[in-house]
């Protein structure tokens, strides 16, 4: 028996393959891979209303490898925040649903992304603010592994540390492949652990498709001291897709009809 | 209007796996240049496929090299290895390569006139990726650098000739690239061009239509239509935007009453701002309508539909010109 997130998790990546199969287009490999993670953060971890998406009190979630969009969305969806019938409206014209999400159009978003490497420094900001404050909400931030290439990314890293923000926490969706080629093949930054925690961050690595643990880890619990913390979530691109997990070919490849029609009957088979 | 949304697009699969038989005009041209010269090599900040460099990486591995998603870091690289005497070309999407890292351009590329060739993809509107992926001031950002040379090609089959020109010049080089999306029509065809002198496509005598790269195909299009109407209309190809043939825009306002500029980008600081200043400090007479994305951030969205939208296709051309006659 699955766990009520992972029903949700499997729902969630059913709608999102049916978007990107409709859209004709989409980032279903990065998806795949994300949506456990954006699961156990909307449907556990994260204090957030979708009648009040603007609390001040909020969490606060930036999704930095922002081409995975629309596994954002269906989560958005499915939390409430967006009316469901509007998933099938991605990339449409005159849609709120673009490619990358976009802050001032679609309740939750906390800011625009899309371009690499923009994420953290934000998520940066908006953890010191609310040090400021002296507001107890959280701000998390999921960059790509292959993002983490940006050179912005370590300067704000270095910025965290030294400002002690442990009301913030970065996860890496680690599923070693990028847009092109295998990280390994790339420019490898792996393993991650060793160097966050040189720049002073405390670190946990963890299997990003185990609902058990992904919640654990980000709990506030496990949150340490005037340390900015760092997850990193050892996942797969593809998840729960034979024939697209690891494979670097499905970054932005989107299935032809036998391709979707095998990928859902696998995504149904473990549906309960 | 959905039937059309991949049009352009980088996503779609023909595009990114050489599938279908899609010519790879650039790809094919870096790896014949590089044969022909061993200055030449390749850098990559990954979309290796997007940018056609899958081909030289494929074909001559020794001459490609990847740094990795770090457009800024690609830069300085490729200034390095230019001022040891090699000739790179660095490659991303436009946006990235251009408004990302314009700090390193200006002082490693641009002041020390480094011999790096900067090969950019998805101009302007030509992506349904949205706002973040369309690069609609990198011309103004590249045209407000001394030493930069800025070449659109008209067309896929003007990009060899653009990367050939790109070589023989020993500087600084911005190329906007935009890749095939199927086929060649015979009526898509251009004749090769020569850096620095504008192209006329169509000849005419009540309106010059001054464009560069996928506004091309509007301005031709729109041409027929005016002269359908009675109104005489050329087209120009303005495929080096820097430096400007500053000569022929100047002749084309004194022999026609309107110049309307085409260019798929911001109205400010592109195309039309160059051809404005020109119109300007020659007192050359004619009106001037420029037609572009008009000071906004447009949305994703497919090429057609985003042309329509901000009243930048063929049928948008016609209406100015009407409008302003
Ligand atoms: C600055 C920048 N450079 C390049 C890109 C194009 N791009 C989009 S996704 C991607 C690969 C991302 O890989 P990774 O961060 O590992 O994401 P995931 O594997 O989760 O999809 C690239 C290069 C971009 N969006 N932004
Ligand atoms: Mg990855």
């Amino acid at each position: 028996m699955a766990s009520n997130l992972e029903q949700i998790a499997n729902w969630i990546r059913r709608r999102d393959l049916q978007s990107v199969y409709e859209a004709g287009a989409g980032h279903v490999g990065g998806e795949m891979s994300v949506i456990d993670i954006l699961t156990a953060l909307y449907f556990r971890i994260l204090s957030v209303n979708p009648e009040q998406p603007q609390d001040p009190d909020r969490d606060r979630l930036v999704l930095s490898k922002g081409h995975t969009a629309n596994a954002l969305y269906v989560v958005l969806a499915k939390r409430g925040f967006i009316p469901q019938d509007e998933i099938s409206t991605f990339l449409k014209p005159m849609s709120r649903l673009n490619g990358h999400p976009n802050r001032t159009k679609v309740p939750g978003i906390e800011t625009n992304t899309g371009p690499l490497g923009h994420g953290l420094p934000v998520a940066v900001g908006m953890a010191k603010a609310a040090k400021l404050d002296k507001a107890a909400w959280r701000t998390f931030v999921i960059t790509g592994d292959g993002e983490m290439q940006e050179g912005s990314n370590w300067e704000a890293i270095m910025a965290a540390a030294q400002f002690g923000l442990d009301n913030l926490t970065l996860i890496i969706d680690h599923n070693r492949l990028q847009q092109g080629a295998r990280l390994l093949d790339t420019n490898n930054l792996a393993p991650f652990a060793p160097k966050l925690e040189a720049f002073g961050w405390a670190v946990e690595e963890i299997d990003g498709h185990d609902m058990d643990a992904i919640c654990a880890a980000l709990s506030s619990e496990t949150v340490v001291k005037g340390k900015p913390k760092c997850v990193v979530a050892h996942t797969n691109k593809g998840q729960g897709i034979s024939f697209m997990s690891d494979n670097v070919a499905w970054h932005h490849k989107v299935p032809d009809s036998v391709q979707y029609e095998q990928a859902m009957k696998e995504l149904e088979g473990t549906a309960s | 209007m959905s039937g059309s949304l991949h049009l352009g697009d980088f996503t779609s699969a023909a595009n990114v796996y050489g599938a279908g038989g899609m010519p790879r005009y650039y790809g094919d041209a870096l790896v014949a240049s590089a044969a022909s010269d061993p200055r030449v090599v390749a850098l990559g900040a990954d979309l290796s496929a997007p940018t056609e460099t899958d081909v030289i990486r494929d074909a001559m591995p020794d001459r490609f090299f990847m740094v990795g998603i770090q457009e800024a870091n690609l830069i300085g690289v490729a200034s390095g290895m230019a001022k040891m005497g090699d000739i790179p070309f660095a490659n991303s999407f436009s946006v990235f390569l251009t408004r990302r890292c314009y700090d390193q351009i200006a002082m490693q590329v641009a002041y020390p006139k480094a011999n790096v060739k900067l090969a950019g993809f998805l101009p302007g509107l030509s992506t349904l990726l949205g706002v973040s992926h369309q690069a609609i001031d990198d011309i103004a950002l590249m045209r407000a650098l001394p030493n930069m040379t800025i070449i659109e090609p008209g067309g896929p089959d003007q990009i060899v000739p653009a990367v050939k020109a790109a070589i023989e010049i020993d500087g600084p080089v911005y190329l906007r690239l935009q890749r095939a999306d199927r086929p060649l029509q015979k009526d898509q065809t251009l004749p090769p061009f020569e850096l620095g002198k504008a192209q006329t496509l169509k000849d005419g005598a009540d309106v010059a239509i001054v464009a560069s790269g996928l506004m091309i195909g509007q301005a031709r299009q729109a041409a027929t239509k005016l002269s359908k109407r009675g109104i005489s209309t050329a087209v120009v190809n303005l495929h080096t935007i820097k430096p400007l043939d500053r000569n022929a825009i100047t002749q084309w306002a004194r022999r026609c009453q309107l110049i309307v500029t085409a260019e798929n980008h911001s109205i400010i600081g592109g195309l039309g701002s160059a051809v404005a200043e020109v119109l300007a400090e020659e007192n050359a007479g004619a009106r001037l309508v420029r037609v572009g994305l008009k000071d906004r951030f447009a949305e994703g969205g497919s090429l057609p539909y985003l042309l329509q939208k901000y009243r930048m296709s063929a049928d948008a051309i016609v209406e100015a010109v009407v409008e302003a006659s």
